[in-house]
């Protein structure tokens, strides 16, 4: 017969060969392995001290005849401690999800749980398919002042454990952060950056329960951060930028009126507009240039732009007169 | 013009809604201030539970959507014309149990109650707008025809009732909002269920 034993990490394990004599000559494998007869009493198998490595299948073969007399599968593991469990109001005033996890894992199969109490009436939690360890519901009231009671019970073979959440309606709103933030220069502007972002998709009705948002930044350069909370609109133009900085830029939401702030969005970088540099630099190259490698650059064929170390590149139409003579010396030469 | 629905009734609608808002939201802050030095005062823990109280209007509501406009202002008006009694009973007896110490306490009270009235009247004044007759004003209750007057509550129980009190008041406070910011909504027509 072949069954699954779930032991302790640290436990002393006994296991007999099923019904055979503790006197009887018999063989023990773990996973197709012949165990050594030092951890045999009789013909049971002894292990001390058991560790997760020693999890597999264990199997009793009698003596002479290596008829299977028992098998099993040893797990080895520990009891649930207790369970991690947040609950959270996304999708106000749709309802609340709650997620959970173990704080360390137990190696064995663990099974979840939870009850959900509004005053003296029990609630469904609906589990998710993905992911795993959450459940979500749906209100049945709003505006109630009396609290929810969250009970989670983690259960395996090995021992049991619970935590339990008790909160108000209000207490758990916390939209998900701001999306598709985006951040662009103004143009003509070197100390302004125009901010959008949207409401988060998970929130249900932005209209009837709007949201507030709270917008910061600060250049790379500097720790410290500028706050503008702003009570409607999706947008928001900085007009303190320093210029020619280059900006992060973050935004989180609350309800109006409820709740807690969201997460910060995606951060987003941006520099203000800045007035033309890059064109002069591009010029003064141009006059020092020592490499006439710019492909798109025609110059016309005068010594100005020749230099001591004036180099022909290949294809370039602009040679030096005096490059030219050389290489016409040369020609001469291989002729 | 006192159709609900000519530009100028719905633009005056709006207006009160937000209006309305702006009132009910600078309530709610000060029931939580008064909530809070309540407490306090009345050596009171913060989250002790408080069974429903006979006579204090739930704000809590099963299918919030799906209630009309009127529906919104009936439910809202009743609720703050008891609020309204309710408040001006916790001053009485306030100004029964306390002395100076105190006095701060009643001050609150009574401009939480001034603002109560004040977002009553409003509540009155949208309901006008719907061309709906304004309910008198009567007792709440009406399982029975001229209840009993209530036995007089010991110390305790007068506090723990005022801690009722002022959290479904503050409760409300949020609802109102919520409610006017629906009702400020353009709707199809007036006393129809609102299209989501």
């Amino acid at each position: 017969d072949s069954h699954i034993q779930y032991e302790r990490v640290g436990a002393d394990v006994t296991m007999k060969c099923g019904s055979m004599d503790w006197d009887a000559a018999v063989t023990w494998t773990a996973n197709g392995t012949d165990i050594d007869e030092s951890h045999l009493n009789g013909s049971y198998l002894i292990l001390k001290n058991v560790d997760l490595s020693q999890s597999g299948q264990y199997s009793c073969y009698e003596g002479s005849s290596w008829h299977l007399k028992y098998q099993t599968y040893l797990r080895v593991g520990t009891p649930p401690k207790e369970p991690v469990l947040m609950c959270r109001s996304n999708n106000y005033p749709k309802g609340f999800y709650c997620s959970w996890h173990l704080p360390t894992p137990t190696y064995i199969p663990n099974s979840f749980n939870i009850s959900v109490i509004h005053g003296t009436k029990d609630m469904v939690c609906e589990k998710d398919a993905v992911p795993k360890n959450r459940c979500h519901i749906r209100y049945l009231q709003l505006f109630s002042t009396v609290k929810y009671k969250v009970t989670l019970t983690v259960t395996n073979a090995l021992g049991k454990n619970f935590t339990t959440l008790t909160f108000d309606e209000f207490a758990i709103v916390k939209p998900d952060p701001p999306e598709s933030v985006v951040a662009k220069p103004v143009p003509n502007n070197p100390r302004r950056l125009e901010v959008s972002w949207q409401n988060p998709s998970s929130w249900p009705d932005p209209e009837s329960f709007p949201l507030k948002f709270f917008l910061r930044y600060r250049p790379l350069i500097l720790d410290q951060w500028q706050h503008v909370e702003l009570s409607d609109g999706t947008s928001h133009t900085i007009t303190d930028a320093y210029a020619g900085k280059e900006y992060i830029i973050q935004v989180a939401a609350k309800d109006n009126d409820i709740g807690t702030w969201s997460d910060w969005s995606v951060a987003v970088h941006a520099t203000p507009w800045t007035e033309e540099p890059k064109h002069l630099t591009t010029e003064a190259q141009i006059t020092e240039t020592t490499s006439a490698s710019t492909s798109s650059f025609m110059a016309p064929p005068t010594t100005k732009i020749c230099d001591k170390g004036a180099v022909v590149g290949s294809g370039a139409m602009a040679v030096c007169w005096t490059a030219g003579l050389v290489v016409a010396a040369y020609s001469v030469l291989f002729i | 013009m006192a159709a609900a629905d000519s530009p100028s009734a719905a633009l005056r609608r709006r207006d009160l809604c937000s209006r309305g808002i702006r009132l009910a939201g600078k309530m709610r802050a000060d029931v939580v201030d008064l909530l809070d030095a309540y407490v306090e005062q009345q050596g009171l823990d913060a989250s002790a539970s408080v069974a429903a109280v006979e006579g204090v209007p739930l704000a809590a509501v099963e299918r919030w959507d799906e209630q009309t406009g009127t529906q919104r202002l009936l439910e809202n008006l009743a609720a703050y014309r008891a609020f309204r009694a309710l408040l001006a009973q916790m001053l009485e007896e306030q100004r029964e149990q306390l002395g100076e110490a105190e006095a701060g306490l009643g001050r609150a009270l009574a401009a939480v109650l001034l603002q109560v009235s004040a977002f009553a009247y409003h509540l009155e004044e949208l309901l006008r707008l719907e061309s709906r007759g304004i309910p008198g004003e009567e007792e709440e209750e009406e399982e029975e025809d001229g209840p009993p007057p209530p036995p007089r509550l010991s110390l305790f129980e007068q506090k723990l009732r005022g801690l009722g009190v002022l959290r479904e008041l503050a409760q409300w406070a949020v609802r109102s909002v919520r409610d006017l910011r629906q009702l400020a909504k353009p709707s199809p027509a007036t006393g129809a269920a609102e299209s989501p």
